[in-house]
């Protein structure tokens, strides 16, 4: 049973994703507690996978017994563990939280929405746990597809943004498979640990430079991060709310996660410092993401859209602690996308209970809101307080090894850079906050000193299968703060290459 | 220079085939132009991978002579046969690239119903004007 | 004006991706040659041992169905995801009055 552990952690998805709409044909209540039930498996199964790799190293699973370079083999350790635990307990949040909203703008196709889910899941799982470069691309594929579908269902203007979306997102896929095709070319395996060995005696090859620029531009262009997140904002704002909520956080991290993958398990580190400059140019690239993803987010009023492109600014961090090419850059870089996925995760969450309660999402809207939905809006100003980086929170952490790693490789722009985005989201944020928190009431005149005239502003909390998942995941953003250290000595110090 | 050219001309087909679709993808505003686009795209990259497994001489189609099992079989020699690898990875991409078509053309239609145009410019237009209309209710 | 604009761009960025190809094309091995890597490193053996090992003549299908299977189990996945996609999009609900539903 244990041997086969990893299995489960795709099996039990994809299954569940081709019995769903049978369920659903004639009872469809039971799609939603069926697909929790099935999320279960591979959170039970991952968190198995991570401990494994936490007691005895990195360990593979080959699949129809067929020995790696010629089969495929799931490779587990120390990030894809961790990046696997993570995916799967956001997409069991995504699916407990899911129910409001369905209900707002899904209604009647509860069956195909499961069934999406659950395959989104499986897509995202499946690219992180495979060891072989082509499988990474078909998982990519499903990933993108139940993406596009669950995306163009949104509101106003969706489909539009889920075309465009389809069309940079297929550039972004058929770019890493020609990365993959030049890999092939010039070594004959897809196998990710085999290319490894192979690779470092032809990193002067031009067929070998071409495909590791087509990997870079189609991982990037997946991941959203500046010149090419055109798709980004648009995709994400029109989505609904359970669907921007589950594949806003992960398709990123995931694709950020692929980049880690390609930099520095499948080339060595030297290779994107030496050989070709791309650690210089991806580092100025985030340079650029993070001073125009917060300068936009600025100038949104809609909140959902202001986070995209904070999003965007994230995606930035991510990318600038890879490019530095030290330990702790890479290490902020990790604990980043672990604590980025949280925070958008519980942002996204707090708009979807905002929405369904019928509030607009303009900031203006956001006036008293404390005291009609006062959990949400803790929960939000804890995550916020988080997203500037203070403190107790996690957001802090990384951030904190983002700039450790940025003046060990002496970029003070980009150290500036950092801080600065800080600010611009302490600014973003204060901005909400202020309105729900300080702004004085509609009608002005009631003086604020007596408990009972403030009464007047029913309360109307979000419902508890949408508040439970936004509270999980504001303790989890208070938790993962403290802990990261111990994070850090268990996991993502063995996901940092040694030569660092 | 001219043997050099002809040696890899699959290559250059795909090149010239690429650049195409990626221009129809980026540059035409007709969302079914981009569409095509994507499509002689993907089908570019087929070609791509199929001449990978290219062997010259007489080499053929990766199916074994004789009956499979073990019978009027001589001795296998790996020239004999294409590379099947290629060809395996390209029936996936197939596929996959239909998948997209289709999904794509599922939000084709949901665009034309709800602007009953597929010009990108006339139905950005008509996103502008709505979105002035919500600003000023 | 904005429209020429775009077109430029997309022709300079087609041009630089054509550019980057013709590039990498001069290390290629070349065309046809039964000893390079893509031909010598891993698929030999499928061509020699997929009779013994998956008794399958044709060696695609052995590679398709039995190696490389579980590449064969995430296609279907995308062809029923994509199938299941276009159900989400495109069906509409019994008792939903046309324009009701968000398009």
């Amino acid at each position: 049973m244990s041997d086969q552990l990893p299995a489960f952690i795709i099996i039990a998805p994809l299954l569940g994703a081709f019995l769903t709409p049978v369920i659903g044909w004639r009872y469809r209540h039971l799609c939603r507690p069926w697909a929790l039930m099935i999320l279960a498996v591979p959170l039970y199964a991952a968190g198995g996978a991570l401990l494994q790799v936490i007691e005895s190293g990195p360990f593979g699973y080959n699949l129809g017994g067929w020995a790696p370079p010629w089969g495929i083999e799931y490779r587990i350790d120390h990030l894809s563990g961790l990046m696997l635990v993570l995916i799967a307990a956001i997409g069991l949040l995504a699916a407990i939280s899911a129910k409001p909203g369905i209900t707002m703008d899904i209604r009647g196709k509860e069956a195909n929405f499961y069934t999406l889910l659950l395959l989104q899941i499986t897509g995202l799982l499946g690219i992180v746990i495979t060891g072989d470069l082509f499988n990474i691309f078909v998982f990519l594929e499903i990933s993108s597809l139940s993406g596009y579908g669950l995306i163009a269902h949104g509101e106003d203007g969706a489909p539009m943004a889920t075309f465009n979306y389809i069309i940079i997102g297929t550039i972004g896929a058929s770019f890493y498979l020609l990365g993959v095709g030049y890999l092939y070319m010039a070594t004959g395996s897809l196998n990710i640990a085999d290319l490894a060995t192979i690779l470092p005696n032809l990193y002067h090859s031009k067929v070998i430079l071409v495909g590791f620029a087509f990997f870079t531009t189609g991982v990037a262009i997946k991941m959203g991060l500046f010149p090419l997140h055109t798709w980004m904002p648009d995709a994400y704002t029109t989505a609904p709310n359970p669907v921007s909520a589950l594949i806003a956080p992960l398709m990123t991290k995931v694709a950020a996660y692929l980049m880690i993958r390609i930099m520095f398990t499948l080339f060595q580190p030297d290779f994107a410092i030496s050989v070709v400059p791309v650690a210089t140019i991806l580092g100025w690239m985030s340079v650029v993401a993070i001073i125009v993803g917060g300068i936009k987010a600025l100038a949104q009023t809609d909140i959902k859209r202001m986070v995209t492109y904070i999003m965007i600014a994230e995606v930035g961090y991510i990318v600038m602690g890879i490019s530095v090419m030290n330990r702790p850059g890479l290490t902020g870089a990790i604990l980043h996308i672990v604590n980025d996925a949280c925070m958008i995760f519980c942002l996204f969450l707090i708009i979807g209970a905002i929405s369904y309660k019928g509030h607009g999402r303009e900031i203006y809207h956001f006036q008293n809101l404390n005291k009609k939905m006062p959990w949400t809006m803790a929960a939000f100003v804890i995550t916020a307080l988080s997203m500037c980086g203070i403190p107790p929170a996690c957001g802090f952490f990384s951030k904190w090894y983002l700039i450790l790693g940025t003046i060990a490789a002496k970029q003070w722009v980009f150290a500036i850079t950092l801080l600065a985005s800080s600010l611009i989201n302490a600014i973003l944020f204060f901005r909400i906050i202020e309105k729900a928190y300080l702004a004085p009431l509609d009608s002005g005149a009631h003086s604020h000193d007596h408990d009972h005239e403030e009464e007047i502003i029913a309360r109307d909390e979000a419902p508890a299968s949408l508040l439970i998942p936004i509270l999980i995941t504001t303790a989890i953003i208070i938790i993962l703060g403290p802990f990261s250290g111990k994070i850090i000595d268990l996991v993502i110090q063995h996901a940092v290459p040694a030569t660092f | 220079m001219l043997e050099y050219i002809l040696a890899k001309y699959n290559f250059w087909i795909y090149v010239i085939l690429m650049m195409i679709g990626l221009y129809a993808m980026m540059g035409k505003r007709n969302l079914v132009k981009k569409l095509i686009g994507m499509n002689i795209f993907q089908t570019s990259i087929i070609l791509f991978f199929v001449s990978i497994g290219v062997k010259a001489g007489d080499a053929t189609v990766p199916i074994l002579k004789g009956d499979g099992h073990g019978h009027g079989e001589h001795l296998i020699q790996v020239a004999d046969y294409l590379n099947p690898l290629p060809h395996v990875l390209m029936l996936t991409a197939i596929v996959v690239s239909i998948a997209t078509t289709g999904v794509a053309l599922a939000t084709l239609i949901l665009i034309y119903k709800r602007y009953n145009t597929l010009e990108e410019d006339e139905i950005m237009a008509i996103r502008k004007d709505a979105s002035s209309y919500k600003t000023q209710r | 004006m904005i429209k020429n604009w775009f077109k430029l761009i997309s022709l300079i960025a087609v041009t630089m991706t054509g550019a980057l190809l013709i590039y990498g094309t001069h290390d290629m091995p070349a065309w046809g040659d039964p000893n390079s890597p893509a031909n010598s490193h891993v698929s030999p053996r499928y061509i020699l041992e997929a009779t013994q090992k998956t008794a399958t003549p044709n060696i695609v299908s052995a590679v398709l169905a039995d190696y490389r299977s579980y590449d064969t189990l995430g296609e279907s996945a995308v062809i029923f995801t994509a199938s299941i996609s276009c159900l989400f999009l495109l069906r509409r609900i019994r008792g939903r009055k046309e324009g009701e539903g968000k398009i």
